[in-house]
């Protein structure tokens, strides 16, 4: 999932200002579950808009499951908003940055033809997993995945330092981050792993230096697509 | 002889060799690089300048490296992975060699939330042990990290860093394994304090077979009062002080006065002195110390009378 946090909202009224009419768009995916752009989240965002000076034409929560971030999904829901949407002079966006801009460019640049401000309510803070209360970054899609050769934890994301060699010097003593003295050293972790499984001599390989063209943005893939029986 | 370095020759010689750090200034000033430089000379056998030690924004290593080399002292650049990616990092080894300067040391560098610009981006690109593999590469194949090759390359004596007392404690000699492969010609090892930690990880090394392949230079610093003693020892991430110095450094010039303030500051720096050639003369008797590197931080004129009370004087000239 994408985790998020709401902006502050001086910040959005800062990009809505100026522009009267709103449309309020949440998400069913990983903005529910953050609490950022669920049906709640959405509703009172609508009510705060309200509250300054704002005529919100409509409020969209997709129910939960929905992904915003799934064009063909978003382009259907948005579809019963048209009118709204095009009478709007802004459209603010709970959702993820991915949300915001499939919105913009996939249903209402591309389906809908319109040039539209779209604001962003939310700053997206990474790819994150757990729940249903503490939510973590494990994985930064690094595009080769090196999670085979280091006992299921990934160094690139769990050491501040990204090594992928070792530990660095300023391991304490009893294992904790010199960075972050409250958290383990992941590298004391899969020291301990490949220990009991055996695997010591993983940390002995010298290896190539990353390939970090893997992570050269902007990425896209294309996919056979799903059929949602629609 | 792989290169042209003086610490090269002192050790292949059999030599105990004995390194120097040199501080770098937080301005553009060269005169305290040459100020420090003429304290040190001729009491080690190279001089390692900090690449932006504790992530604070300092004169570049390679430029403090050359006003030294001008004042006739043998540098040790060293080169942090923190700020470069492997394109500038490569090009600063190809820079260095070009300027006459024949060691190097690879470290991987202080995290930026340490330093004085926490919210700069990392880069981290390679880590040190890479560098390590990479400089040895462009020195004895002639390669670039790429593979493509090059008409001239840097003839540098390579070296890595090492900390014994980190966690975790058995997997350090493993980590030395992959620096020694990578190609590291010399070692220089965090502060040693704890002697009897220090001898077990080098039994460790001994038995791996890996002190054929590289020398091993122990870090050591004089402590400069009791307050520096406690910080070392229990705020520094991966420093390991007994407690029987923080307790030597306290008692030390006790029986002073208290409005005698610079008596009682000689008496604990005196301590701090002591301390430090002890240590140097333990490490000197545990087998594979092929010499010690002495990192006076911002007290560069300790490293003259630590030098000659450990009997390392004068220094060879082979």
């Amino acid at each position: 999932m994408i985790g998020q946090v709401q902006k502050p909202l001086e910040e959005i009224l800062e990009y809505l200002e100026g522009r009267e009419k709103i449309v309020v768009v949440g998400c069913g995916g990983c903005a529910t579950i953050f609490h950022t752009g669920g049906e709640p989240e959405v509703k009172e965002m609508a009510n705060t808009l309200a509250q300054h000076g704002k005529q919100v034409l409509a409020a969209i929560a997709p129910p939960l499951g929905e992904f915003t971030c799934y064009a063909p999904w978003s382009t259907a829901r948005l579809s019963q908003y048209r009118r709204e949407i095009e009478e709007c002079d802004a459209v603010l966006l709970l959702t993820c940055g991915d949300g915001l801009q499939v919105v913009r460019e996939f249903v209402l640049e591309k389906a809908f033809g319109l040039q539209k401000p779209v604001c962003p309510g939310t700053n997206s803070m990474g790819h994150m997993g757990g729940g249903p209360t503490l939510f973590k970054e494990k994985c930064m899609q690094c595009g080769e995945c090196e999670l085979g050769r280091f006992a299921s934890i990934c160094p690139l994301t769990q050491c501040p330092k990204g090594f992928l060699d070792g530990p660095c010097g300023g391991t304490t003593r009893d294992g904790k981050c010199e960075v972050d003295p409250e958290r383990d050293c992941v590298w004391v972790s899969i020291y301990e792993r490949l220990k009991e499984f055996g695997r010591l001599d993983k940390l002995t390989e010298l290896r190539e230096p990353k390939d970090w063209s893997k992570m050269q943005r902007p990425r896209q893939i294309e996919v056979v697509p799903l059929d949602l029986g629609q | 002889m792989k290169t042209a370095s003086n610490l090269e020759r002192v050790l292949t010689a059999g030599h105990f060799a004995v390194t120097a750090e040199l501080g770098p200034p937080k301005s553009a000033d060269a005169e305290v690089v040459r100020r420090k430089a003429r304290i040190l000379k001729g009491y080690a056998d190279a001089f390692n300048v900090t690449d932006g030690q504790t992530a604070v924004v300092r004169m570049a290593s390679w430029a403090a490296c050359l006003i030294q080399k001008e004042e006739g002292l043998e540098p040790i650049v060293q080169m942090t992975c923190r700020d470069r990616n492997r394109i500038a990092l490569q090009m600063d080894v190809l820079g260095v060699a070009a300027l006459g300067i024949h060691n190097i040391l690879s470290i991987s560098g202080d995290h930026m939330s340490f330093g004085n610009h926490p919210q700069a981006k990392g880069v981290y690109d390679i880590d040190s042990i890479q560098l390590v593999k990479i400089v040895k590469d462009m020195r004895d194949e002639k390669k670039f990290q790429c593979g493509e090759e090059m008409d001239v390359e840097p003839r540098l004596f390579i070296g890595a860093e090492c900390n014994p007392f980190a966690a975790p404690f058995d997997f350090r000699p493993y980590r030395l394994v992959k620096k020694v492969a990578a190609g590291a010609d010399f070692i220089q090892t965090q502060i040693v304090f704890n002697v009897p930690r220090f001898a077990e990880f080098m039994k460790c090394a001994g038995d791996m077979g890996l002190l054929d392949d590289v020398y091993v230079l122990a870090g050591v610093a004089p402590i400069k009062s009791p307050g520096a003693a406690r910080y070392m020892a229990t705020k520094v991430p991966g420093m390991d002080v007994p407690d029987e110095y923080v307790q030597r450094m306290a008692a030390a010039g006790s029986g002073i006065p208290r409005e005698e303030r610079e008596a009682r500051r000689a008496a604990q720096q005196e301590e701090g002195l002591d301390i430090c050639v002890e240590t140097i003369q333990q490490v000197r008797e545990i087998p594979g110390v092929a010499g010690v590197h002495i990192m006076a931080i911002e007290w560069e004129g300790a490293v003259p009378l630590i030098v000659e009370r450990a009997g390392l004087l004068p220094r060879p000239a082979v």
